[in-house]
């Protein structure tokens, strides 16, 4: 298939490793986007927390990294390519609560380690790869019309 | 069980950090009560109220990406202006209360309110 011809939206963002001011803000002009678009809010849901997960990464990691964000008919793209410090082991980085964060990032909430198993549980796909003293490279896609099992909308409590 | 924000404010004694009144009539069944952001994002569900006593900008993105209903932050906590201004922008009422967030909680789920959570 043609990517190109099968494209509905694609944005470019520049994300600053560091600017803790604007941390998000990219993850909120995708989240307004997909909005306007009219994807289900449960797509919309599960595409925002992983772009926020991997955008506060970025923020607190690395230095610098582009996003590329994109729809096409059958999913949602989210592309992140940073240049900083990369992960040195990847499958250490993926478990639950392994986090190297500083004091300083925890003091802000973050850090606790659940940002790439986060990210890996709210995606259909996940790639990730990463370079020591080069940067990661991190590709998430999901799916528009694919049930979300592992979504849960909050329920009326009666 | 709902509650709307005005009555959370009566009786966990709320002072009210955003002037749009509208936004007291807002029915609220869920709460999720954390300082951690990353576990806001991993474990708690959409829409729901954040008790908290964290009050930087990250948890009016937190709020944006999870469709908060609102968030109390306890403990007295009160965040800068700019971040009250913010919140009025986007229609999320900002509270905060001298209890702390054991206390908190507690009055929530003694008046029928119950935990927003994913495991």
């Amino acid at each position: 298939m043609n990517n190109e011809q099968s494209l509905i939206y694609n944005q470019l963002f520049e994300i600053k490793g560091g600017n803790f001011i604007d941390a998000g803000s990219a993850s909120v002009n995708v989240k307004k986007t997909l909005k306007l678009i009219g994807i289900p809010s449960e797509i919309i849901y599960r595409v925002s927390i992983c772009c926020y997960e991997a955008e506060m990464n970025i923020i607190m990691y690395a230095y610098r990294a582009t996003l590329d964000f994109s729809i096409t008919p059958d999913k949602i793209v989210l592309k992140f390519n940073d240049e900083g410090p990369g992960i040195k082991d990847i499958e250490l980085a993926m478990k639950e609560g392994y986090s190297t964060a500083t004091s300083e990032m925890r003091e802000m909430g973050f850090g606790a380690g659940m940002g790439l198993p986060n990210i890996k549980m709210n995606s259909d796909e996940f790639y990730i790869e990463s370079e020591e003293n080069k940067g990661t490279n991190l590709f998430i896609g999901i799916f528009i019309d694919r049930k979300t099992d592992n979504h849960d909308k909050s329920e009326e409590i009666a | 069980m709902k509650m709307t924000i005005e009555e959370i404010v009566k009786i966990l004694d709320c002072t009210k950090l955003t002037r749009d009144e509208d936004l007291l009539v807002r029915d609220i069944s869920l709460c999720f009560a954390s300082d951690l952001m990353s576990d806001v994002l991993r474990f708690g569900k959409a829409e729901t109220l954040l008790l908290t006593g964290i009050t930087n900008n990250q948890v009016l993105q937190v709020a944006e990406i999870m469709d908060l209903k609102g968030i109390i932050f306890v403990r007295g906590k009160k965040p800068d202006e700019n971040i009250i201004k913010k919140a009025e922008e986007r229609k999320l009422p900002l509270l905060t209360t001298n209890k702390s967030l054991f206390d908190t909680c507690g009055i929530l789920y003694q008046n029928g309110l119950r935990e927003g959570v994913k495991i």
